[in-house]
């Protein structure tokens, strides 16, 4: 029976195509929009993760508050105290640094380029993995002694040098901290990344080197930050965890209480724009649901034209047998399947949409499966809800009045 | 004989507004299986009340109206809907096909109804407009036919689910004379082969082809009389009737 009146509510469409249509256009363009925001703000959620992914989710910087007025010397970090944070956290704490970089230009026979120089220990390689494609990465020597030793993105390598080959064992000269320093080029490193990051960093004009973090910090060793990862494996519970009793052990150690100093975290960052996200995705759902409504509306109105210019079909179905109940079920069904149609080509435009968006900017794009079943879903059933009421007019029709019904 | 409608002192009073118009008055009526009949009267004589209550689409105000020995008079209209289904086979004047849909669909709609298995609809409704003459056009719509063919499409459908009763109003009023000929002898068939037919007319030469006449004016039955030598049939439509079941 249902098949029937679905059989039936097809043809009933197809006798007025281009009224179908343009009643449809409402759940069509509602659906649509839904589907392509969800999926736009989902392919930025896919994206943020991956570039946090690429950038390292366990990252975090801790340094004395800037409500703090009165900063003592005792607020700033010691190597020493950064070893021992390593000693007391252990496993937990995979890597520090004091996160500090200088700008410097590297000038060469055929060219010249502006130069990122990170200040690294020898096994940031651990945390923010890299590929050597010439030479080698920082050792725990260069480290230790302070070597002006330094490796270079390939990219630059190429640029200043013709290869990465011809890179490394060529030294240049730059400031850093006040004084000219000779540094020899020791290694060439390439960066895996996923699609997002390449987006988001891949035209910037500046090399990117490491060098030892000793040399940044020497010769005072008054560090303003700590900069860590924690251990990539912790899950989102244990990471946010351990950030609290990171916290709350420098400060202990320090004399301060834990709110006195900032700590922010690419965890808390993810979660800033997740709420963010979730945001823009209710701000959608409450222009869906007006732009459903009129849809809905549309369908109402269409259904009760329907229902009067089929007044003489009601009464004769009815005088063949069809109960108030039959009747009901075929016009809901008419109208069900009327939105749920409109869904269906929604989703179809938007999907494309997003599709031809993600083709031009080169994105993966994200339409998630049980996105489009809602919708579906919701499509019929703003059908079945609008169509109630001329349901309920087309089943109440006395026979005798909709029998001579002209 | 056995009885198929009887009619106990059966009052419609209609009210429009504030004016109480008396439709049917104290009508008593009985008409047995096989019988055929006609009703006739001009307009406003109570003959479309009637046939609204006899066809079950109205209720009387007063009185009993036994249909195959249930009464009627006071079912809901759900349960009115049902026996609709069951015991009648309508055939209007305006024929009332539905318009999108194939002339085998159209026969299918009273078995649908009637909560009948697909396979089981098409193959009786196949043999239904076979037995009007109309096998050849199954896949037509209704705007594709002429006159006569659509109520010959709209028999076939009054005779699908086999009701105890077929009425007709007005069968030959939208059609030609030679068409209404056709039409009249085509009931005149089904009543030979054993089906009650009542038709309600107001012309006196469709009323001729019918056994028992019954006359209405201003809501009274004025006259019940045999038609002691009813028009007799053509040779032309003899085909259809040793098909009936």
């Amino acid at each position: 029976m249902l098949i029937e009146n679905m059989k039936m509510a097809l043809s009933a469409l197809r006798a007025n195509k281009m009224r179908s249509f343009l009643t449809m256009l409402g759940i069509i363009i509602g659906i649509g929009s839904v589907i392509a925001i969800t999926s736009v703000g989902d392919t930025m959620r896919k994206m943020f993760s991956d570039i946090y992914q690429d950038v390292g989710v366990t990252q975090g910087y801790i340094s004395i508050s800037y409500r703090i007025e009165e900063v003592r010397d005792s607020d700033y970090f010691t190597m020493d105290e950064m070893e021992s944070y390593k000693e007391v956290f252990g496993d937990r704490l995979a890597y520090i640094d004091s996160g500090n970089s200088v700008t410097g230009e590297i000038v060469t026979d055929i060219t010249k380029k502006n130069f990122y120089f990170y200040g690294v220990d020898y096994n940031y390689i651990d945390v923010q993995p890299v590929n050597i494609v010439y030479g080698r990465y920082l050792n725990e020597g260069d480290i230790l002694a302070r070597k002006p030793n330094c490796v270079i993105d390939r990219a630059s390598a190429e640029e200043l040098y013709g290869s990465a080959g011809a890179a490394v064992g060529r030294t240049f000269r730059i400031t850093v901290y006040g004084n000219v320093t000779e540094f020899n080029i020791i290694g060439v490193f390439e960066k895996e990344q996923s699609a997002f990051t390449a987006l988001m960093t891949g035209s910037s004009a500046n090399g990117e080197a490491y060098i030892p973090w000793t040399l940044l910090t020497w010769p005072n060793d008054y560090i303003y930050q700590c900069h860590f990862f924690a251990d990539p494996d912790m899950s989102a519970a244990e990471l946010e965890q351990f950030n609290e009793d990171f916290a709350a052990y420098v400060a202990k150690t320090k004399n301060r209480e834990p709110e006195d100093f900032y700590i922010v975290t690419a965890q808390s960052e993810m979660s800033t724009v997740d709420s963010m996200l979730s945001g823009v995705a209710a701000a959608v759902a409450g222009i869906a649901a007006i732009s459903l409504l009129v849809g809905g509306i549309g369908i109402m109105n269409i259904m009760l034209v329907s229902v009067t210019e089929r007044t003489r079909e009601i009464g004769t179905r009815k005088a063949l047998g069809a109960t108030t109940r039959d009747i009901m079920i075929q016009f809901l069904t008419e109208s069900a399947v009327l939105s749920a149609i409109g869904g269906i080509i929604g989703i179809g435009l938007a999907a494309g949409l997003v599709s031809i968006l993600g083709a031009i900017f080169s994105l993966p794009v994200v339409i998630k499966p049980y996105v489009v079943l809602m919708a579906v879903g919701f499509s019929a059933m703003v059908g079945i809800f609008f169509g109630i009421y001329p349901a309920r007019k087309a089943a109440q029709r006395d026979p005798i009045i909709a029998l001579r019904y002209e | 004989m056995s009885e198929l409608i009887r009619l106990e002192d059966l009052v419609k009073i209609y009210n429009t507004g504030s004016l109480r118009v008396l439709g049917l008055n104290k009508i008593n009526l009985s008409i047995n299986k096989g019988e055929f009949v006609s009703i006739m009267g001009h307009s406003g004589s109570g003959k479309s009340t009637l046939m609204n209550i006899l066809g079950c689409l109205d209720t009387p105000t007063l009185g009993r109206y036994y249909l195959d020995g249930t009464d009627v008079a006071g079912m809901s209209p759900d349960e009115l809907s049902r026996i609709r289904n069951k015991k009648i086979g309508f055939v209007f004047q305006s024929f009332n096909l539905i318009s999108r849909m194939t002339i085998l669909k159209n026969v299918e709609v009273p078995l649908t109804y009637a909560r009948v298995r697909p396979s089981e609809r098409r193959r009786r409704a196949l043999e239904l407009l076979e037995l009007v003459g109309l096998s050849s056009r199954i896949d037509h719509q209704p705007n594709e036919l002429s006159g006569g063919q659509r109520q010959r499409v709209a028999i076939a459908r009054a005779l699908a689910n086999d009701p105890p009763l077929i009425l007709a109003d007005e069968p030959t009023g939208n059609l030609d004379s030679q068409t209404s000929i056709e039409i009249m002898e085509l009931f005149a068939r089904l009543h030979q082969n054993g089906a009650t037919v009542v038709v309600v007319t107001h012309e006196e030469n469709i009323a001729a082809y019918t056994d028992r006449i019954i006359t209405f004016n201003d809501g009274r039955l004025i006259s019940d009389r045999i038609n002691i030598a009813p028009t007799a049939l053509s040779d032309t439509a003899g085909a259809l009737g040793g098909r009936m079941s």
